[in-house]
């Protein structure tokens, strides 16, 4: 297993008395694409901002590499660096514009030279269909376009693994399709994706493996045609039914 | 209709006379309340940056305690220099430091003491305002520096405090117009500002009002010109609303919808390449 760019084992977390991951253990190797599933409040959210450190585990091991992360003594932005991430709520900088957005950590983290900088954040803008936009400042461009910025700011650094928290679920409907199909792309061209989502038809059709989450735990694990169309248990199969029905 | 006429000659006489001494009083509070406004604020930058250092559970106990420490010495700072009177802070810093130290530390020069009591008391209010300013701004703007690996500093440098400085501009044109007005106190240690001079010229020609008219009227016009001057500058950093697109979008017309349809046989017929064009 010492080829796995992250593994997971026996991760909690509870904020005070509220345990929000129980016990959680899996695996990411390089070109995994991996959906996470399941009921809002089931904890996803929670353990994609764990791996990335954004929250600290209360237990448990989170192995980069075979390194754990998870401990005080880690270097946690030079780890973030090499693990993207790209939020439900975008995040991009406010004060900068489209550009300088793909641009600041390639010249601030990964100390790159102000014109290699731009030539790699141009190729990615290019990739998500926002180099006609590189002027902008985020409050002029929509939330689908604003997304895909988010993602050419993850892709800029380069990392080995990009986490997708919820991406498409502040986004009106007609702006789903533009950031899904740039993520269908990556997951093509063998990017290592793990994708918290409730875009079923996306975990279904592009992931190879489907992690259904509820209250805290890892219910169900496998391989996405398994997972939806054939669950083994019982709580999966309500947790799909219910979706489809909604 | 005659009051006014002898006010107005009596205004001429005193500038035709003086006129020297209060453009060099204008000249002095001028540059004390912008040096001390700009020196406050970045006494205010350093002790927001300082008070909003996060620090977990998990750090080690000597950073838990230097940051408690430094958090808990700004608050005295802040209740201190703005509880109290900028007047007494000028009386107790420039008569109290010779007297507690047996006149071995004094001012030489009163523009020192005057410069530092204005830039400290300014930081204090600033320190307040630039936490307000720090913590206004979207936790997210944090988490998306955090999550491209950069460091506290630099997510403060590059990301956060150019938006709060945005935020806190009004605070700071503000601070600007009370240290232009408020320096007048430190005629009190014989800083020959603006309104020192009047008490001068008052004293020598016994022309009270006529000289108080010319203190409103130049204090009134420094204080138009710097709210005119702050808020040009804060229009220019809004910047433009509108953004004109050079081409069209092409993968927003292109990629269309895609999600799940609602019926369950529909998930399973459905032909993916109908739902995404890309």
């Amino acid at each position: 297993m010492s080829d796995s760019i992250l593994q997971i084992n026996h991760l909690s977390k509870a904020f005070g008395a509220h345990v929000v991951l129980k016990d959680i253990d899996f695996t990411v190797n390089p070109g995994d694409v991996i959906s996470i599933i399941g009921a809002s409040g089931s904890g996803k959210s929670t353990l994609l901002r764990c791996i990335n450190l954004l929250e600290t585990p209360t237990h448990g091991q989170i192995l980069y590499h075979g390194n754990d992360v998870a401990g005080s003594h880690v270097n946690a932005p030079e780890y973030r660096s090499h693990v993207g991430m790209v939020f439900q709520s975008f995040n991009l900088f406010n004060n900068m514009t489209v550009l300088e957005n793909c641009m600041i950590g390639q010249i601030k983290v990964l100390k790159k030279s102000k014109a290699e900088a731009r030539e790699s954040a141009m190729k990615y803008l290019e990739k998500v269909g926002m180099a006609p936009y590189i002027n902008a400042k985020p409050r002029q461009i929509s939330g689908g376009q604003k997304q895909r910025v988010a993602i050419a700011r993850a892709l800029a650094m380069e990392p080995e693994v990009l986490l997708f928290d919820e991406p498409t679920s502040a986004l009106d409907p007609e702006m789903v399709g533009e950031v899904l199909s740039v993520m269908k792309q990556l997951a093509k061209e063998g990017m290592t994706m793990l994708v918290v989502t409730h875009e079923m038809a996306f975990a279904r059709d592009v992931s190879n493996r489907v992690v259904y989450m509820a209250d805290g735990v890892i219910c169900e694990e496998g391989p996405s045609k398994q997972i939806f169309e054939n669950p083994q248990k019982q709580q999966t199969r309500d947790f799909l039914t219910r979706f489809r029905n909604n | 209709m005659n009051i006014f006429a002898t006010l107005g000659q009596d205004i001429v006489r005193l500038w035709n006379d003086y006129a020297s001494m209060y453009l060099n009083g204008i000249w002095n509070t001028l540059s004390l309340a912008v040096v001390c406004t700009i020196v406050g604020c970045l006494i205010g930058l350093l002790c927001g940056i300082l008070n909003t250092i996060p620090y977990s559970k998990n750090d080690n106990i000597f950073k838990r305690f230097f940051l408690r420490l430094v958090r808990i010495l700004i608050q005295i700072y802040v209740e201190i220099f703005r509880g109290t009177p900028m007047i007494l802070q000028a009386v107790v810093i420039y008569y109290g430091l010779p007297y507690f130290t047996n006149q071995a530390v004094r001012f030489h020069s009163i523009w020192l003491c005057a410069f530092l009591v204005v830039s400290i008391n300014t930081g204090a209010y600033m320190a307040e305002s630039v936490r307000g300013g720090i913590i206004s701004i979207d936790p997210g703007q944090t988490e998306g520096a955090k999550a491209i690996g950069m460091t506290h500093w630099q997510t403060m440098i590059h990301v956060i405090l150019p938006q709060a400085l945005r935020n806190i501009l009004p605070q700071i044109g503000n601070n600007l117009i009370i240290n232009i007005k408020d320096t007048s106190v430190m005629s009190i240690i014989g800083f020959t500002e603006f309104f020192a001079i009047h008490k001068n010229v008052a004293g020598t020609t016994y022309l009270y009002f006529p000289s108080a008219a010319i203190e409103m009227i130049g204090y009134l016009t420094l204080t138009l010109i710097s709210s005119f001057i702050l808020r040009r500058i804060e229009k220019k950093m809004e910047g433009s609303d509108t953004y004109e697109l050079t081409q069209d979008d092409m993968l927003t017309l292109a990629a269309g919808t895609y999600r799940l349809d609602k019926k369950p046989e529909d998930l399973v017929e459905r032909n993916l390449e109908g739902g995404n064009a890309k």
